[in-house]
């Protein structure tokens, strides 16, 4: 099977990681965690699109999770193809939506500092300063100046768009390591019908589940 | 969004994804080693493939080449636009050939019927159908300029992340070819992220990558749909 093939044929796990994403928010209380990353915060908020091969759901609002059409879908067999997400940390909050078939982010806004209302500095970086002529000189310092906090800005928003992408892939690392796990069938899937369900889920044991398995993972690159 | 400027010439909203507002991209990796003295060689190798503009008489209909971040305008690169420090930046613009379609067919019905009255006949053939109607086209595309796109990207080479800010299927496609012709030479291959290539590069026990490949969508669905 060759690369293509190989992309297509799993891009269901990304719809099944934003399900498990969707679970584990609504039973920790919107707290996770990663081995790397310690706690966060993490919520579905904005919006969930459900979709099956027939039609699609789009559903909006602060707490789209919480609808019951949301779960209705998901028993009718549709499944989450893309979620908006808010990740608060101690440097703020960040709010996206997460494409589940590409892991591709969309409207991502991060907790930035140096960037905000940047539009004088970005039409500078843009084009490179011009060059300096006698009495022209201050301006060409400031507009230098102004393209070095520009690019300040720029490498603060890829160093936090890093930031986000490195926490999204230690999930998907956690959950994929318990869904090619015997105890997903055992100790997962159970739980998540009831979740979808509408019924009282285990946490504990879903937690022990998870701690357990997480103890045991070891990744080699 | 490019708008015309009072000489009709194609403008374009400077470097905006990069630097301010909410980003919206899709993640590539760079599979391969970076060669000694890439930035030199790179450099070569993008300005060789820095966007020359649709003419009205060109063969393509449509093309892809390299600018500066978000300028569509800003064809003359320098290494100081492109070298961020440890990014690679560029804007990938692509022009393309959009001659309305009912505009189209009514210059051919004219042109169609000039030719008859003036050859005296009755009809054209299949292939002096063809013909015309390239002639009407690129007649067209000279009163018309190509409708134009500028999508920029950031390659993060010591992460080996190139971050493409665009979800468009057509955009991508784009991509791939430009990135191909620009780096390929350097053993360098573009890989676009999915579960599979993101499960891959985070890694598989041997029990995870049988399970892997058997692995089946789950099923909540508790009615027939």
């Amino acid at each position: 099977m060759d690369l293509v093939d190989q992309i297509e044929g799993r891009r269901f796990v990304g719809r099944e990681f934003l399900l498990w994403l969707w679970f584990e928010t609504e039973i920790f209380e919107a707290t996770l965690e990663t081995k790397e990353h310690g706690a966060f915060g993490l919520w579905v908020g904005s919006r969930i699109g459900l979709s099956d091969r027939k039609e699609s759901t789009v559903i909006k609002g602060a707490a789209p999770g919480a609808h019951r059409e949301a779960k209705e879908a998901l028993l009718r067999g549709k499944m989450p193809d893309t979620m908006g997400f808010t990740l608060s940390r101690e440097d703020g909050d960040a709010r996206f939506v997460l494409k589940g078939e590409t892991l591709g982010l969309v409207g991502l806004v991060l907790p930035t500092v140096l960037g905000d209302g940047a539009e004088e500095e970005a039409t500078t970086l843009a084009k490179p300063p011009p060059k300096k002529k006698g009495r022209d000189r201050d301006r060409a310092r400031e507009e230098e100046a102004e393209a070095d906090e520009a690019a300040e800005a720029f490498y603060e928003r890829m160093q936090l768009a890093k930031t986000i992408e490195d926490i999204l892939e230690a999930l998907f690392r956690d959950f994929t390591a318990l869904r090619l796990s015997d105890a997903w069938s055992r100790g997962v899937m159970p739980k998540l019908e009831a979740w979808a369900a509408g019924e009282d889920v285990d946490v504990d044991g879903y937690r022990a589940v998870r701690a357990a398995h997480a103890t045991t993972k070891k990744k080699s690159k | 969004m490019p708008v015309d400027d009072a000489q009709g010439r194609t403008c374009y909203e400077r470097s905006v994804a990069l630097l301010r507002g909410s980003l919206t991209y899709a993640r590539y990796f760079v599979a391969g080693e970076l060669p000694d003295d890439f930035r030199d060689r790179f450099m070569r190798s993008i300005r060789h493939r820095v966007m020359k503009p649709l003419e009205p008489d060109d063969q393509d209909l449509e093309r892809s080449g390299w600018c500066q971040v978000g300028d569509g305008n800003g064809l003359e690169l320098a290494y100081s636009d492109v070298f961020w420090n440890e990014y690679i930046n560029l804007g990938m613009r692509t022009d393309r050939w959009a001659i309305p379609g009912a505009m189209l067919r009514a210059k051919l019905k004219e042109a169609e019927a000039a030719l008859l009255e003036k050859q005296g006949r009755e009809r054209l053939s299949r292939k002096e159908k063809s013909e015309l109607k390239e002639f009407v086209a690129r007649r067209l595309r000279h009163k018309l300029t190509p409708q134009s796109r500028v999508v920029d990207l950031s390659w993060a080479v010591n992460e080996g992340v190139v971050r493409f800010f665009s979800h468009s299927p057509k955009a991508a496609a784009n991509l791939a070819e430009l990135f191909g012709r620009t780096f390929k030479a350097f053993g360098l291959e573009l890989v676009p992220e999915s579960p599979h290539t993101l499960r891959a590069r985070l890694g598989l026990t041997k029990s995870e990558e049988s399970a892997w490949k058997s692995l089946e969508s789950l099923v909540l669905a508790r009615e027939e749909t």
